[in-house]
């Protein structure tokens, strides 16, 4: 019995594949289908081994700023990277703004309601947004229900989740009338159906701004950095819904 | 010291807490009573299953609750027929809260219960009360001091109750959004300034809940029985 | 009149007791174990497992037959406890009050016959072991029940306290004439009280009858303790200020001279209480004793109590026998037997006044 036990021990000790190093991304909530799938093609071609860190970016840029070991920051939007910026944990120089993304209001798949504007969220009871206080899917469907003089009107219907996809998991699960989120989470969702898409003109600009962390900077971030915005990636992103911005 | 949103939430918080341990007393005395004096088959069970939320996590409590109220089940089904919403109001708070401090105060009230001597109880039977007058007038007056303080701790709890809550009313500000959600809250959106003073608030809560039972316990209870 | 045809699942055997008691005073004894507290349990309604048939002046307590089983609050059954049992956070006026219905007649009379008047503000902490048990009765008997039922009420007190509540029995038995199981090990309680005894063990009925009639039977051996065996009631007589003494008429008009007694009046009644051990016994008639109290007497019955032998002898002119105690060393030395005439002595400072 103890023989095993060692045995085990050793076995799991023993680095994987390839002499690999980790590198660890922080990417906003939005983003964990996508980058789960370029993950996989990026450990088999390359032997290292990318530790997905997904979740609010307001609560990531948090966490890195109160020290959390991180490689990459791949943020949902230009103010947390800015956050993180001013306080030089990133350099200017090596911001890329790589993806754009669309909002839309989805409703419970099976559940008859109609919005065909936003003028029709008034009627609802509950709007699913993650908080629009900080994270950026919600700060997004603010500006933009701002923009179209409804915020006031609407925000007492507002349940605020932790984040995008919490936002998601509300409407599938009928608890909340309708949400907001990214076309790309209502597609990667059967329960939901989209009822209304904000249109990229006149919603609020969605940029996905990527970058290393300025320490360490590892060889092995860079290269995973790059390839994030290579032509394997991007037709990956184009998959799920993203629209790639043009390299700068 | 607390803006007008704080104090709301200060004061939803003590609400939401008194509500939930007012509603569990009876049924958490009644459970408790019932494990101290009865012997019979399912009685390990019973124990167990009623001692599951202090031990699982609280958001897996927290993720039961949202489970057993979605309209997919049985319950939740009957709720959205009859127009009752429980999910994202205050009154998942108090559910969530409730079923979190259910078994301190099923603990602490059992043991109080055992350490009254049953034959008091029945001598209390053949002096012409039944069993629910005995209970009221033998084992509860032997017992308050330890039924107080599993209350009072009960309270404790639902004041500081987060992970159930979260899952099940979400931190909807000026709705469901208690003292520790606020905490959260404030933290996750950079504004840590504020969480520390609402964290003060809950210290400040916790000592005056203790110190009270101190003072009546040995108000109520020292002074008359020596 | 109580009928008992009791089944009882006990840990170890079954207590099964068939017997039908007069409507008086019943000693149950019997060794440790026997099942007598259980008996007493299973007739207040305190053991839901009692199976049989348990009936008290003509109100059924228990038929399983016929699918009776009365509740515990119902059977008006009181019951008083070895240790009295008090309710702690209650005073001893709460005590006494706790089950008396609508009237507080019987609550008052009840304190007055247990005189628990100076003791009603206090709580039972601070009382002594008499007081409680006074308490534990005035409160059983506060519900006016139609039976009383004591578990060894006097075990746990010293012979003076033991002294000092057994009047307080017999007044119960007296005035209030409730009918009582009364769980001794003590034959002295036995003889004083009851009318009726019933025997326990192992779990079964061994015999019942006349106090008298079963202390010759060899079911007590071990069993009984000292204790005041003899309690006399009297009257007083006189007072002799220089002989130091005051003289008791007891019953059946014998003579006692008791340590003065000056502050009793004459011709008020009184009982007198005699240890069995302080109670001499001569093979031949007595002669220049310092003792007052000189009896002729004839042994009727010896009974081995511990390591001692109680002789139950019987005077002329007393209702029952006196008790005394000697060593199997005196009995052979004597040659004591059954039929024996004896001459009993005792001493005056032997004698106390209750």
């Amino acid at each position: 019995m103890r023989t095993a036990l060692f045995v085990l021990l050793a076995l799991l000790s023993i680095p994987g594949a390839g002499s690999g190093e980790d590198v660890t991304v922080f990417a906003a909530a939005s983003l964990s289908d996508a980058l789960e799938e370029i993950a996989r093609g990026y450990e088999q071609a390359s032997g290292n081994k990318v530790v997905l860190n997904v979740g609010a970016t307001s609560d990531l840029a948090r966490q890195i700023q109160a020290g959390a070991a991180a490689d990459l920051f791949f943020s949902a939007d230009r103010a947390q990277m800015d956050v993180l910026e001013k306080t030089g944990l990133v350099r200017g120089a090596d911001r890329v703004e790589l993806l754009s993304n669309v909002l839309v209001v989805v409703v419970p798949a099976a559940a008859p309601t109609r919005v065909g504007s936003p003028a029709d969220l008034a009627s609802l009871r509950r709007i699913a947004l993650a908080d629009p206080e900080a994270v950026p899917a919600g700060v997004y469907a603010r500006t933009y229900l701002e923009s179209i003089g409804m915020w006031s009107a609407l925000r007492d219907r507002v349940i605020p989740t932790l984040n995008v996809r919490a936002a998601l998991a509300a409407v599938e699960s009928g608890n909340a009338d309708a949400g907001i989120v990214y076309r790309t989470d209502a597609a990667s969702s059967r329960r939901v159906r989209v009822a209304f898409t904000v249109p990229p003109e006149s919603g609020p600009k969605i940029v996905y701004v990527l970058a290393p962390l300025a320490t360490p900077r590892r060889p092995a971030a860079l290269d995973l950095a790059r390839r994030l915005g290579g032509p394997e990636a991007r037709a990956v992103f184009e998959k799920h819904g993203f629209r790639v911005l043009a390299p700068r | 010291m607390l803006s007008r949103d704080e104090a709301q939430v200060v004061f939803f918080t003590l609400e939401v807490a008194a509500l939930a341990t007012i509603l569990i007393f009876p049924l958490a005395l009644a459970a408790a009573l019932a494990l101290a004096r009865y012997r019979g088959a399912g009685k390990g069970a019973l124990e167990t299953i009623l001692s599951l939320p202090l031990i699982l996590p609280p958001t897996a409590v927290g993720l039961l609750l949202l489970e057993a109220l979605s309209r997919r089940s049985l319950l939740g089904s009957w709720l959205a027929a009859h127009g009752l919403e429980i999910v994202f109001t205050w009154k998942a708070v108090v559910l969530a809260t409730g079923v979190m401090s259910f078994p301190l105060l099923v603990r602490s009230a059992r043991t109080a219960f055992e350490e009254v001597d049953p034959r008091l109880v029945g001598l209390a039977r053949t002096l012409g009360c039944g069993r629910a007058t005995a209970f009221y007038r033998v084992t509860l007056p032997l017992a308050w001091r330890g039924v107080l303080a599993g209350t009072v701790l009960a309270f404790a709890r639902a004041l500081g109750e987060f992970g159930a809550t979260v899952m099940v009313a979400g931190n909807i500000p000026g709705r469901t959004r208690t003292l520790a959600l606020a905490i959260f809250h404030d933290n996750q959106v950079g504004r840590d300034d504020r969480a520390v003073v609402l964290a003060g608030v809950t210290v400040a809560l916790a000592f005056v809940a203790l110190w009270t039972t101190e003072l009546l316990s040995r108000r109520l209870g020292g002074r008359a029985e020596e | 009149m109580i009928e008992i045809r009791l089944e009882l699942p006990l840990a170890g055997s079954d207590l099964r007791v068939e017997a039908e008691l007069p409507a008086a005073v019943t000693a149950v004894m019997g060794p440790s174990g026997a099942g007598k507290t259980s008996l007493l349990e299973a007739i207040a309604g305190l053991r839901r497992r009692a199976r049989g048939r348990i009936a008290c002046s003509g109100a059924v307590f228990l038929d399983t037959e016929r699918g009776v089983d009365v509740a515990p609050e119902q059977r008006r059954v009181g019951y008083v406890p070895q240790d009295a049992g008090l309710f702690p956070h209650l005073t001893a006026l709460g005590n006494v009050r706790f089950g008396a219905r609508g009237d507080g007649g019987r609550v008052e009379t009840a304190i007055d016959t247990l005189d628990l008047r100076p003791l009603l503000a206090r709580r039972p902490a601070s009382l002594s072991g008499g007081e409680k048990q006074r308490v534990a009765l005035a409160r059983a008997l506060a519900t006016s029940p139609r039976l009383l039922l004591l578990d060894e009420p006097l075990a746990a007190l010293d012979v003076e306290l033991k002294e000092r509540v057994l009047p307080y029995l017999m007044r119960i038995r007296d005035e209030w004439k409730v009918p009582m199981l009364y769980v001794t090990h003590n034959v002295g309680e036995a003889l004083a009280l009851a009318g009726h005894v019933l025997l326990l063990r192992n779990r079964r009925v061994e015999a019942q009858g006349r106090p008298l009639d079963l202390l010759s039977s060899p079911g007590l051996t071990g069993e009984a303790e000292a204790g005041i065996e003899n309690l006399l009631p009297g009257r007083v007589l006189a007072h002799d200020a220089t002989g130091g003494v005051s003289r008791v008429e007891l019953q059946g008009g014998i003579p006692l001279s008791v340590p003065l007694a000056a502050t009793r009046p004459v011709g008020a009644p009184v009982m007198v209480a005699i240890r069995a051990e302080d109670v001499l016994v001569s093979s031949a008639p007595v002669k220049g004793l310092s003792a007052r109290n000189v009896y002729e007497a004839r042994v009727e019955a010896l009974e081995r109590t511990g390591i001692d032998v109680t002789l139950m002898c019987a005077l002329p002119a007393a209702p029952s026998p006196w008790l005394a105690r000697v060593t199997p060393a005196a009995v052979e030395a004597l040659g004591l037997k059954a039929g024996q005439p004896v001459w009993l002595a005792i001493k005056s400072h032997s004698v106390r006044l209750l």
